[in-house]
């Protein structure tokens, strides 16, 4: 390989891992910028999302399914279920466990948010068991050359999706209904209520979008990956929280640019520099990023408060 | 004074009935709950075992306390401190990482409290000069240079690169395995570590694909050996693949996929456990209960059962003459052959197995004995 | 410097605190292993006693002065390593280890205030948090200073003086250390009993209550900042030092981020800004995963689920006083 081939491959790295980062970062930034909550339970629904795409696999019978329209079929009904899993999961969390605190001090979330990853964690440890499951594959593995990297079909699936999924929330939050009203919410509750606004529900919604959004996530990590676990949720939820940041928390192409950029720097990091130090550079990286531009890339002021 | 009621309430104060305990300790929750659960199964089947045969002592129950430490070395003290206070608890099994049995031995030798620790096998535990200590177990320093001897002298590997999980053990291996290689010849491109819990390896991947070692040689367990070994595989390196102990378990071939851990080469502690006749009984009863065995479910019954011994042996409810009767053991009947200790504790069953993975399988190629 | 009393915000009545309280606490918890505790329960307590010690440092930085820090176990780490590596290289026993691992401690809690000066609220949780990764991932991978992660092992215990018995090593008691930590908590707690009523308490909590004002007010808003970080770091400092003393091992891996996170939720859910509620919130926290251990595969599940119902049940904290509960309401 020559250096010029290896840059290519580890940039085709960056994005697959960044747009999977990206995905879970828009949950982070969505449910941040309607209620300014940093929900930390996030990772885990997007754990969850992974395992219950997994269930669908077997459930549908799904192993070692030979390429074609089964397998497409299969696809998108893992998907389906995955999504709908996860928004009921959005919906009962933001339900039981958020809406109760609305109006208690804006750090008490904080301790159902880490009560919510240990329950999540450890109910999903004692369903499936503690040991990694393998995810089976949904899509054919055919390699392609990309001017010297090696690209295979997922990762354009996944390159795909993620682009995909943040035109459409785009379009959603910028041209509906739906999205104006969350948009009105995000700026000022109390008015949208006085208006008419069905507050709770859209906070319910943003919730089960961003849910959605990380179920997708899940399914295209596992099968990236070809295994999940139960603790899958905290590493990959920490990163994307800190790719939502860098993009500029409550952004939505921030939440994107955030991802990527991640995702790129990691890896080439990784690569070039040391793989042991490849997760001190995304932090060295946010710190840095944040002390000359205290909002993120794309972000506004915030919360100012403790 | 409430907290106090608490413990009465959370430790249970019903009626006193004989009971002997053997306390358990190993991560059984956060992110190596899957291997400590492993060792938890097998502890449980030897306990089974013991239960169905009658007392172990004339009158007494026998009872296993299994607590967690979540991998945490401060809360591997405080379970410790725990079995060491009940006077139930006449010998322990655990813990499972080196950064927990370190401080732990140091309470159960205060407490006189026999511990044989299932698989912590960093060298300097059992240095400690601790009479209470024993280990199921080759330490870090017999299995890393045998791996280096099979890997110079028999794959003709020049250029090697390193990868280790930066865990005790995991580094430990790997440092004894870089020695050896060193010395026997052969040039390491690189030694590198990567995280538990960690998925995407594929940036130090195309890095070691740029470098076209003869091997790769990879310390720690199976769920990041079965992603190294997939990915290596989706990205086409070439060269050999090297393992420890923690990589053989079948579940590995299983997450890599056949096709992708086919050829690679993996060193275990002991012979071949499905080819030993008295492991043949374990292998059987094991996945009768629970399923595939994992890579370190027989040390932790090999542990459970000469706690057992040695508790039958002192044939009394005294922690002391538990000791003293596992000072006695010699060529005791074990999973893995005729076990006994040296003076520090350590096992003196010191092959190392070779295996390589075949249509989907491990298949045991040779013992290796270390000098 | 400016009065800094004259200007700040209409501050809540006085309440006339108590120093003499943490005295009767600590003769209290003297009392505490007489009442038939074994080895394993004062253990616990020691434990939940160091988490109380951290509680109240964070507590002077996040309910005091209104810095949201998810890094705080940083500082822990750093105390800890401090007293290890001191130990390990010179030699240095425990009581003149600890402080320089307050020192050490206190000081990178400054040099991390200074640059984090410009980013505020939410954003200065992350930085904070990366702050914390950085610091334990760097303990980590520095293998030829700080044993990687191996860690570091045989730090020596601290030798005491009894009338009677004379010198001798706490070793892996957990009695004197205890006496040790209760002793700390103690002493930590008085002192900040003192800080909140001093001027200098009193400028935090206008800073608190808005940054803006306060510094309008007079009040060096910068230099007082960076003091509560540095003091609070200091505090996290002298608690590693006991923790790996106690320990007598330390790696890397029990400075993790969960950690800053579960020292936050102890001092929220007992009351930001309360001295004694974040002591019974660390002491709740802290014990509760441990008094459930038998709870093996189901401990951390119900921790889960008796963490959010704890917070349903009291949302403002156990003691949240009244200004805090207003400050900290949103809209």
């Amino acid at each position: 390989m020559t250096p010029f081939q290896v840059f290519l491959q580890q940039l085709a790295n960056g994005l697959t891992i960044g747009s999977i980062y990206a995905l879970i970062a828009l949950g982070y930034t969505m449910v941040y910028g309607v209620i300014q909550l940093i929900n930390f339970a996030h990772g885990e629904v997007f754990m969850v999302g992974a395992y219950v795409g997994l269930s669908a696999c077997l459930w549908l019978g799904l192993e070692g399914v030979a390429p074609g329209g089964a397998m497409a079929w299969g696809f998108v009904g893992v998907v389906g279920a995955s999504i709908l899993g996860c928004a009921l999961l959005g919906l009962a969390v933001e339900r039981l466990a958020y809406r109760p605190l609305r109006r208690a001090p804006r750090l008490t979330a904080l301790i159902t948010a880490i009560g919510l990853s240990f329950f999540l964690q450890n109910a999903v440890m004692l369903v499936y068991g503690a040991t990694d499951r393998r995810f089976p594959a949904l899509v054919p593995s055919v390699r392609w050359n990309l001017g010297g990297a090696t690209v295979t079909t997922l990762q354009l699936v996944i390159w795909a999706a993620a682009g995909l999924m943040m035109a459409g929330l785009q379009v959603l939050v910028m041209r509906t209904r739906l999205g104006k009203a969350m948009r009105a919410t995000a700026q000022d509750p109390t008015a949208c209520w006085l208006l008419g606004i069905p507050v709770d529900r859209i906070i319910s919604v943003t919730f089960a979008i961003g849910s959605s959004l990380a179920a997708v996530g899940g399914v295209l990590f596992g099968l990236y990956y070809h295994t999940v676990n139960f603790h899958d949720g905290y590493l990959i939820g920490l990163k994307a929280f800190t790719a939502a940041v860098l993009g500029g928390i409550g952004n939505i192409p921030g939440a994107m640019v955030g991802g990527l950029l991640l995702g790129v720097l990691e890896t080439l990091g990784a690569g070039y520099l040391s793989a042991q130090w490849k997760h001190v550079f995304a932090f060295v990286v946010l710190v840095v990023l944040l002390l000359f531009k205290p909002t993120g890339l794309l972000g506004e002021r915030v919360a100012d408060r403790a | 004074m409430a907290v106090g009621a608490l413990f009465a309430a959370a430790t249970g104060c019903g009626p006193r009935e004989p009971v002997v305990k053997i306390g358990f300790v190993s991560p059984l929750t956060g992110d190596q709950a899957s291997p400590g659960q492993d060792l938890l199964k097998g502890a449980q089947l030897a306990i089974a075992q013991a239960q169905a045969e009658g007392p172990i002592l004339p009158g007494y129950r026998l009872e296993l306390v299994a607590l967690d430490d979540q991998r945490s070395p401060t809360q591997a003290v405080a379970a410790a401190k725990k079995l060491v206070s009940d006077p139930d608890v006449l010998a322990v099994v655990g813990h499972l990482n080196s950064s927990c049995t370190m401080p732990a031995s140091a309470i159960y030798h205060q407490g006189r409290l026999l511990q044989i620790s299932p698989v912590s096998s960093n060298p300097q535990i059992s240095r400690q000069g601790f009479d209470t200590f024993y280990r199921t177990c080759a330490t870090d320093d017999l299995q890393g240079p045998a791996a280096a001897r099979f890997a110079v002298k028999e794959l003709a590997a020049r250029t090697v690169v390193i990868l280790d999980d930066m865990t005790t053990y995991g580094r430990g291996l790997a440092n004894e395995f870089e020695k050896e290689l060193t010395a026997l010849g052969g040039r390491v491109l690189m030694h590198e570590g990567i995280t538990q819990g960690d998925k995407d390896f594929t940036p130090l991947l195309t890095k070691i694909k740029s470098l076209q070692p003869d091997l790769l040689y990879f310390a720690g367990m199976f769920p990041e050996g079965a992603l190294l070994i997939r990915q290596r595989y989706d990205l086409g390196v070439g060269g050999h693949f090297l393992g420890g102990d923690g990589l053989y378990d079948p579940t590995l071939i299983l997450l890599a996929t056949p096709q992708a851990a086919d050829g690679i080469y993996a060193t275990t502690i002991g012979a071949d456990i499905r080819q030993v006749p008295t492991a043949q009984e374990f292998v059987k009863a094991y996945e009768a209960a629970y399923g595939p065995v994992g890579a370190y479910s027989a040390y932790a019954y090999e542990a459970a059962r000469l706690v057992l011994w040695a508790i039958k042996t002192a044939g009394r409810k005294d922690r002391q003459a538990v000791l003293a009767a596992m000072k006695t053991l010699t060529d005791y009947p074990g999973v893995f052959g005729r076990q006994s200790f040296d003076e520090r504790g350590d096992s003196r069953i010191r092959d190392i197995g070779l295996f390589t993975v075949r249509d989907g399988r491990f298949v045991f190629l040779k013992t290796v004995s270390v000098e | 410097m400016k009065p800094a009393g004259g200007g700040h915000p209409p501050s809540p009545p006085q309440r006339r605190r108590f120093p003499w309280l943490s005295w009767l606490g600590f003769a209290g918890a003297c009392l505490v292993p007489l009442l038939g505790l074994n080895a394993y329960h004062v253990e616990v307590l020691t434990s939940a006693g160091i988490f109380v010690l951290l509680a109240l440092g964070l507590n002077l930085v996040v309910g005091f002065t209104g810095l949201l820090h998810l890094g705080y176990a940083a500082f822990f780490a750093i105390g800890a390593y401090t007293y290890g590596l001191l130990n390990l290289h010179w030699h240095v026993p425990f009581w003149g280890g600890l402080v320089p691992s307050a020192v050490v401690a206190g000081l990178c809690g400054v040099a991390l205030g200074i640059p984090v000066m410009r980013v505020r609220g939410d954003y200065l949780a992350i930085v904070t948090l990366g702050f914390g990764e950085i610091v334990r991932l760097t303990f980590t991978n520095l293998e030829q200073w700080t044993g990687g992660p191996n860690g570091l092992l045989g730090i020596a215990h601290p030798v005491g003086w009894l009338p009677g018995r004379g010198w001798y090593d706490f070793g892996v008691d957990s009695l004197p250390y205890y006496y040790l930590v209760a002793a700390a908590v103690a002493l930590v707690a008085t002192a900040c009993w003192r800080l909140a009523d001093s001027r200098i308490g009193r400028a935090w909590m206008a800073i608190r209550e808005d940054e803006l004002a306060a510094s309008c007010a007079g009040i060096p808003a910068v230099h007082l900042k960076l003091l509560a970080q540095g003091c609070g770091a200091a505090i996290a400092g002298v608690a590693g030092a006991i923790f790996a003393a106690k320990q007598g091992t330390i790696t890397p891996d029990s400075f993790d981020f969960i950690l800053s996170v579960m020292l936050l939720a102890m001092v929220v859910f007992g009351g930001l800004g309360s001295i004694v509620g974040v002591m019974v919130g660390a002491l709740i926290l802290g014990a509760l995963p441990e008094v459930m251990r038998g709870l093996d595969q189901y401990r951390m599940l119900l921790f889960g689920v008796v963490m959010i119902l704890m917070v349903r049940w009291r949302p403002q904290g156990l003691l949240g006083g009244p200004q805090i509960r207003r400050e900290l309401t949103r809209g």
